[in-house]
């Protein structure tokens, strides 16, 4: 199977031959991975090259910590990749966002009321955890709608706080 | 003297200072709050008793039903660790009171330092230099220091009386932008310290924050023991810090530390302290603050100068005279702390909570960790994130910073993000490396991506291993999906399946 790997804009092309086969480009490579105890912690042996690292899929990405580097990895087969390019790049800039808690904790603050209209970066939320206040960002212009928390409230990791439109 | 010892502390620092007691012979007695049942502190301890519910107010704060505890379990005296209790005067008197002993100064050495403007006040009258700024104690109001303002020259910054961590701490440029800025930081000190009070002083560009140990015992002794260079801040909160400082030479080193021994001796201190002081380009150095407590980078000293800092403090408040002198005091070699944050360093330095799944420390020569937590431990977000602190010691500073490579790399932490990747990207910083820092360098000159892209061949490591991960996860989802096609039991279908080849 042949995935095209994307780190920073930057695409590798890599063909799953066997469990012991890639190819990357046109050079041929023996590899050997296994899991950590199970745990999302890889060890890769390339060619006789050792390598540890974090594997984890957060959203749409896989992401390689890597000697203390971290690789944002899009990985997709070459059908995936033909099926992005033909529905263009709409992607992601339309449809609901839904703010959720990154951590369980307080609500500090939410200086922004429904409906109004808020710029990417402007601040949606303030939530306290671990004795820091964090400030929750919008990711990209919209409008506010769908509050669901208040200052004082407590929230469990992942609750949906607001939406932008 | 002694025989059983209160923790009233949690995570790393209750686990060090349990230790210490061990060593010497000393009954530990723990206490937890309802999340902390698994604390490492719980299972170390010869006794643990539950304080009550998660958060510090209903439990690590609960100074009654601490002492209250003390007085059941039959401890003879309290450590208060740093944090929570430690510089509490209130709470320093009431063990006197109740005839326990205190592990720390006398309730009025921390009520004279912890007034940072009474404390600047006493040392200025003490000749001690301070960083030039209001001189006067008191209340002093907005037209006071609006008028004051201009004499001490700007930037200055505006700090609460009550303060620490940076909060209600303002950086003023100019004498217009003065009356909001003073308003605001009244308002964070009032919330945060219940104490409105703020003081002014001069801000010392490119200053570099060092601070000296102190150990003094109820004979008069007093003696330094060197220096932590603590520049490496970000939010004013300590993130590495190094022994000797790369920038202080041997009798800048000695005059520090004799001005620290005075500093001391001024509020007739007793235990362990450490005197803060800026120290600018040109080596003029200011007294800062004092932290009446034992340090949360005590261990690189320890490694310096071979001193077990807690074991001396449990000496001192047996009553017993230090088992140093200050001719004794010898450093040797170089040593390095990376506070270990559970803290997701591409995205802000976002908290991460979760259970720890699996854990691999660095070990090996010239490593220590000193940690509370451990596989099967949840980070809950009640306290504050340090989880770990990984010390290296060198015979230079060279080796030391190869040593933090290597353990930084070892160092493995799963179910929750760390820094970790931080202290790499910053252990291979050219600044770094050059001891070329000062307490802005985290904030203003460094990015954790900087040096991504110079390392194309693991980018392309980092893509076979994106690539096996997500063919591995396709692969295990197809099989799912093909077992289920198949209505009936797997050994139903392995026993047809054996009859039909009989």
């Amino acid at each position: 199977m042949k995935y095209i790997a994307t780190i920073d804009e930057k695409e590798y092309e890599v063909e799953v031959i066997d469990e012991r086969h890639v190819r990357v480009g046109d050079r041929l490579l023996a590899v050997d991975l296994v899991t950590v105890s199970g745990q999302p912690v890889y060890s890769l042996i390339v060619n006789g090259s050792s390598y540890e690292a974090y594997v984890q899929p957060v959203d749409e990405v896989w992401q390689v910590l890597l000697r203390g580097r971290l690789y944002p990895a899009k990985v997709e087969d070459e059908r995936e990749k033909r099926l992005r390019a033909a529905a263009g790049s709409q992607v992601s800039e339309t449809g609901e966002y839904m703010l959720r808690a990154p951590m369980p904790g307080l609500i500090v603050a939410v200086p922004v009321e429904d409906g109004q209209k808020v710029s990417r970066g402007d601040v949606l939320v303030i939530l306290e955890s671990m004795k820091m206040q964090n400030e929750l960002k919008a990711p990209r212009d919209g409008v506010v709608g769908r509050i669901r928390v208040h200052a004082g409230d407590s929230v469990e990791q992942k609750k949906t706080l607001l939406s932008v439109l | 003297m002694f025989k059983k010892v209160l923790v009233a502390n949690r995570g790393e620092i209750a686990v060090r200072i349990i230790r210490a007691c061990r060593e010497l012979g000393i009954a530990t007695v723990a206490v937890y709050s309802e999340v902390d049942r698994h604390g490492l502190h719980v299972r170390y301890a010869d006794e643990a008793y539950l304080l009550g519910g998660p958060t510090a107010k209903e439990s690590y704060l609960r100074g009654d039903k601490i002492l209250e505890i003390a007085k059941q379990s039959g401890a003879d005296a309290i450590h208060p660790g740093y944090g929570f209790l430690a510089e509490r005067e209130d709470f320093a008197a009431k063990c006197a009171e109740m005839k326990i002993g205190f592990i720390g100064p006398k309730p009025s050495s921390i009520a004279a330092m912890g007034d940072k403007a009474k404390a600047r006040s006493t040392l200025i009258k003490a000749g001690v230099p301070v960083v030039p700024g209001t001189e006067d104690v008191g209340n002093l109001t907005d037209d006071d220091l609006l008028r004051v303002a201009p004499t001490i020259g700007f930037p200055l910054l505006i700090k609460a009386t009550a303060g620490g961590g940076g909060k209600g701490m303002r950086e003023v440029q100019t004498l217009e932008e003065m009356p909001g800025l003073l308003s605001s930081a009244r308002r964070e000190a009032e919330s945060s310290f219940g104490d409105g009070n703020v003081y002014l002083e001069k801000l010392v560009e490119g200053a570099r924050h060092i601070e000296i140990q102190i150990l003094a015992d109820a004979f008069g002794n007093v003696i330094h023991l060197g220096e932590r260079e603590c520049s490496l801040q970000r939010r004013h909160q300590k993130l590495v810090e190094e022994a000797p400082s790369p920038f202080l030479d041997e009798d800048l080193r000695q005059r520090m530390g004799g001005l620290a021994v005075r500093v001391a001796k001024a509020v007739d201190y007793l235990n362990a302290g450490t005197i803060e002081f800026l120290v600018d380009k040109d080596k003029n150095y200011y007294f800062l603050e004092m932290n009446t407590r034992l340090q949360v980078e005590h261990p690189i000293t320890e490694m310096v100068t071979g001193v077990d800092i807690v074991a001396e403090q449990l000496r001192i408040a047996r009553g017993r005279q230090l088992s140093y002198k200050q001719d004794e005091i010898r450093l040797s070699g170089h040593a390095i702390e990376c506070r270990i944050n559970a803290e997701d360093p591409y995205q802000d330095f976002m908290p991460s909570t979760g259970t720890i799944t699996h854990c691999l420390l660095p070990t090996g020569p010239g490593v220590r960790v000193d940690t509370g937590v451990y596989p099967g431990f949840e980070i809950t977000p009640y306290y504050d994130p340090l989880i770990a602190k990984l010390i290296v010691w060198g015979e230079t500073r060279a080796q030391a910073i190869l040593r933090m490579r290597r353990a930084l790399e070892e160092y493995r932490i799963i179910g929750v993000r760390t820094n970790i990747p931080f202290h790499q990207t910053l252990m291979d910083s050219p600044r770094f490396m050059g001891g070329q820092y000062d307490t802005r360098f985290v904030e203003e000159r460094f990015s954790i991506g900087e040096t991504l892209l110079d390392r194309p061949a693991h980018a392309e490591i980092a893509a076979i291993l994106a690539t096996l991960a997500a063919h591995q996860a396709t692969e295990r989802s197809t099989q799912v999906v093909r077992r289920g096609e198949r209505d009936t039991s797997n050994w139903k279908w392995v026993g047809r399946w054996e009859r039909m080849h009989r």
